[in-house]
Parts: C-alpha cells; sequence; structure tokens
C-alpha cells in the first residue's frame, strides 16, 4: 500500500516534471540552468542547502542557493514545505551560522525574474520561483504544492 | 570616489586588489543590543555598583548589556572566504572598538574547514554567538557558568569537520592558539595580590591584565534542527605578570545541551575549571550549571532560569571560591523579524558567606537586578 502510494507520487511528479517545460504551474517551482545534470531534487535535500548544512548539490557539484525577499509569498511558501521553522525561527537560526562565521544565508533576490534571470546565467544555481512565472530559460527539478 | 572606497576596503580584507570577484562577495551584517538595567539592592556602603565588575548599579545604567557588532565576510574564491567582526560596547572595561574576530577559512572539501587568526573560543553552547542576543532567549546567558570563562576569543586555528549522520551533524572542532583578557578582581579578597600598604577600598575594582599561552582544546557537538548536545575541555597556562602570576595551569571543562521542541525551549549547561598556583587567588576552583525551560506563546517566549555556582575541588585551593544561586524571569517577545525586546527580574543570593558574582555580600543576602534590552540583527 505505501510502496505503490510512493509509486504514484512518484508517477505523478513525473508527469509535473513532464509537462512544466510547456505548461506554467501553480505552486512553488524549484529551478536550476539547463545544464544541471539531476534529474529531480527532494526536500530533504533543498533542506540540506536552504539551512546551510551543505554547500553542494546531491551529485557534489558546488551550489548556489538564491532566496527571494522576506515577507515574499513564494518564499513563505518554499519555507513552509520544506522545513518546520517560521520566519523568526529561521532569522535567529541564520544569525547563529552567519555571526559565527560557518555560513552565509541564501543570496536574496528581488523578485522571480531576477531569480530566473541569475539560475539561467549561473551553472551552480539553485532557486524558486511562483510556478507561474516558469519559463524555456531554466530547468525545473521539484514542483512544491 | 565610492567606487574607490569599496575597492580598498576590498584590498584590505582580501589582499587582492582588483580582483572584481572579491569584490562582489562582500557580505556586511551587523547586529546591536541596547539594553539598560537596574537595581535596588544596597551592596556596597552607601550603594553604587552591584555586580562584580561595578557595570550593573543602583542607578540605571546603559553600559553592562549595550554593543554594536559589525560583520565583514568576503569571498576570496571558492575555496577561500574571509571575516572580520568589529565589536563596540558599553562596558567600563572594554568600550573601544575593536577587532573581535578575524579570521580566513579555508574550505578543504564540504565537511572540513581550517581556521586561522583570531576565532571565538567555543567553551559552552552559546558562545560562538554570545554577542549577538538575537540568537539566545536571555538578556545576558546565565553568569553563574558564562562567566567562569572570561576569555572569548584565541589567536590561533582550528579545525571545524561536520559530518551528516541522518538527520543530525556531528562537529568535532579542536582549536590550539593564545589570548588576552582582563578579569574584573574585587582587591579586599584577593588580598594576597595586595598587600595591605596598597589595598584598594571595598567596592573598588580592579582589573588583572592576564595572557592564556599554549591553550589547547577541543568542541564536540551533535545537533539536529530540534537538539544540540555538546562537549568541550581545555587546557592552557595563564600569566598576569602584574601579579606574580607565571604559566599557572588550567583546565577547564564543560558539557551542556539544548531542545526547541514545538513550544518547548531548554537550556542546560554544567562546566568545572581547576587553577593551579598563584592564579586561584584570581581564578579559584569553580564548578556551576543553570537550567532554562521556556514555552512561546506566539511572539511570547516567556522563559525561567536557575543557576548556580559552587565551589570545585579543594585540595590545592588559595584563593576563595565564589557561591551563589540565582532565579531569573524572562520574558522575550518578538518585534517583527530580525528583532526582539527582552524584559528579565533577577534574583541572586551569594551563599556560604561568599559575595558570589556580586561586589559584596547584600543587606539580607539578596539582590534584585532588573533588565530590558532590545536586540536586532541586521
Amino acid at each position: 500500500m505505501r510502496m505503490s502510494l510512493i509509486k504514484w507520487s512518484s508517477l505523478v511528479s513525473l508527469i509535473l516534471f513532464l509537462s512544466v517545460s510547456s505548461v506554467a504551474q501553480a505552486g512553488v517551482a524549484v529551478i536550476a540552468h539547463p545544464n544541471n545534470p539531476l534529474a529531480g531534487i527532494t526536500q530533504e535535500q533543498l533542506a540540506r542547502i536552504y539551512l546551510g548544512k551543505t554547500s553542494e548539490f546531491p551529485n557534489g557539484a558546488p551550489v548556489t542557493a538564491l532566496d527571494l525577499r522576506e515577507g515574499s509569498v513564494t518564499r513563505t511558501k518554499f519555507y513552509k514545505s520544506i522545513t518546520d521553522k517560521n520566519e523568526a525561527d529561521l532569522k535567529a537560526y541564520w544569525s547563529r551560522l552567519l555571526f559565527t562565521g560557518k555560513a552565509q544565508p541564501p543570496k536574496e533576490m528581488n523578485d522571480d525574474e531576477a531569480v530566473k534571470d541569475w539560475v539561467s546565467k549561473n551553472p551552480d544555481a539553485l532557486g524558486y520561483v511562483d510556478g507561474k512565472s516558469l519559463d524555456k530559460s531554466v530547468k525545473v527539478l521539484l514542483i512544491l504544492p | 570616489m565610492k567606487k574607490w572606497l569599496v575597492r580598498a576596503l576590498a584590498t584590505g580584507i582580501c589582499l587582492s586588489a582588483g580582483d572584481v570577484y572579491a569584490v562582489q562577495g562582500i557580505t556586511l551584517n551587523g547586529f546591536l543590543t541596547a539594553g539598560a538595567t537596574y537595581s535596588g539592592t544596597q551592596v556596597t556602603p552607601g550603594g553604587g555598583k552591584v555586580s562584580q565588575d561595578g557595570d550593573i548599579t543602583n542607578n540605571v545604567g546603559f553600559s553592562n548589556d549595550s554593543r554594536l557588532g559589525i560583520q565583514i565576510s568576503a569571498k576570496v574564491n571558492p575555496k577561500v572566504d574571509v571575516t572580520g567582526q568589529l565589536l563596540a560596547r558599553g562596558r567600563a572595561a572594554n568600550y573601544n572598538m575593536k577587532a573581535d574576530w578575524a579570521f580566513v577559512t579555508y574550505h578543504v572539501n564540504d565537511p572540513l574547514a581550517i581556521r586561522a587568526g583570531k576565532v571565538k573560543l567555543t567553551t559552552f553552547l552559546i558562545s560562538d554567538y554570545i554577542e549577538v542576543g538575537y540568537a539566545y532567549p536571555w538578556i545576558r546567558p546565565p553568569q553563574e557558568v558564562y562567566s567562569a570563562n572570561p576569555i572569548s576569543t584565541i589567536n590561533g586555528v582550528d579545525m571545524m569537520l561536520r559530518l551528516n549522520l541522518g538527520d543530525a551533524t556531528f562537529l568535532f572542532q579542536p582549536y590550539y592558539g593564545t589570548s588576552q583578557g582582563s578579569q574584573a578582581l574585587v582587591p579586599q579578597e584577593a588580598f594576597v595580590l595586595f598587600p595591605s600598604a596598597s589595598r584598594p577600598p571595598a567596592g573598588s575594582v580592579v582589573y588583572a591584565d592576564f595572557s592564556a599561552d599554549r591553550m589547547v582544546g577541543v568542541n564536540m557537538s551533535l545537533g539536529t534542527d530540534v537538539f544540540t548536545v555538546r562537549a568541550g575541555y581545555l587546557q592552557t597556562l595563564v600569566s598576569a605578570p602584574a601579579f606574580q602570576v607565571k604559566e599557572d595551569n588550567v583546565k577547564f571543562s564543560s558539557v551542556g545541551g539544548t531542545l526547541d521542541w514545538h513550544n518547548v525551549v531548554l537550556y542546560g549547561e554544567y562546566f568545572q575549571r581547576e587553577i593551579g598556583g598563584f592564579a586561584n587567588f584570581a581564578f579559584p576552583n569553580q564548578k556551576g550549571f543553570y537550567t532554562t525551560v521556556g514555552y512561546r506563546i506566539g511572539k511570547f517566549l516567556p522563559n525561567v532560569t536557575y543557576a548556580k555556582l559552587d565551589k570545585n575541588v579543594q585540595a590545592g585551593e588559595v584563593g576563595k571560591s565564589l557561591q551563589q544561586a540565582s532565579t531569573t524571569l524572562g520574558l522575550r517577545y518578538e518585534l517583527g523579524t530580525g528583532a526582539a525586546l527582552k524584559l528579565e527580574a533577577q534574583q541572586i543570593k551569594p551563599e556560604k558567606g561568599t559575595r558570589g558574582l556580586l561586589i559584596g555580600v547584600p543587606d539580607n543576602n539578596k539582590a534584585m537586578v532588573y533588565g530590558v534590552a532590545i536586540d536586532v540583527v541586521f
């Protein structure tokens, strides 16, 4: 039962994945450079990167993660689906890493356009945008509901 | 003009003039605490100083907790980055802006980094962000434990090995270096260090400049998003030339843990230190612990802390161990993201006839200290 559920969900995400290149999506799209060799990424892997626990993609390549501005609806949705922490928790969490020189928070971008622009030009980039702003300049790694 | 300034700054930090990548990679962050303290308890004859370093008094004062920090980080290349932190604090002993940290990090690979320069010394859970009030629940971390180590930075080298074990991260951090510091002494107590002819009167504070050499230690922690446990050990040789203290042995160990689970926030730590020779007059053998329990209700985090400072092994003790217990009621309130307001009321009870961490023994053997602070990160 559990197995089949996983199979179904991967089938659904595969369909989503195949369809996103042509159709705009609701939800939050996790995006990378078109030449990024990864076929996809999991929420756990995203959490590791976005909480500063690793500076590498799951395949070992270096990653530069991008954030949208604080208070952005897409940003709130994104963090809600990868971690339990709320915005104040995240701020305190990052102040611990930042002011101990352990890690830098993701680079903050103004809007979806700026994220897509950066991601389309940098092979090590990882970002997220509102599914409605997707276009062919970037590769979709995951759609978060 | 401005571009020239940025370039000059980048050159100074990165030692790489004209390196455009380094200029782009510079980030600037800061933190600030604006705090006020007050105690209504008379501890010295005629009133005045209350805490042993004299920064908390019978008047509303702004010096004890207030500070400003600016951090500059620059990525020199994908493997090397540079971090500097400038700190200005309101306290009497060190009010000048100073470089609290300045180190270069070499990322050998994802789990391993080596840092060299002036780095924070991690003797306790929050030691390496002790100046960043926003990052913890109290106005000041429990002094029964945190004042036990008067050194907060070392000049030297450390290694940070971070291994992922499932959901948890294990940190192994050995370090080696030297440090200098200043310890507040209550002179009428350290009588051997002050001959009666030159002994300052009760209520005075004298700072002893000391150095700690050949310091070697290790900090280990295991943590997830929910909990962190840590343990640490260090040994060093302490000297204070003005007081004929030369290379006396210091051993310091500590364990602690913290939990942030649903709305429950817990902290607990324990330390013990042993200091030999003449230095024991200024730094007696001590041990101590604290426990903090908090419960988050929306933007509020009411919390209570019980802390105790006690004597440690008495063999070879020439100084006088200090003993006290304190209970603190605190309230943290989130002022949006990146700012918090804190209120605290603390009752301090010196024990066994000692003055505890106060400058003298108060009437009725207890003192109240109140604090309010705003912490900001930017």
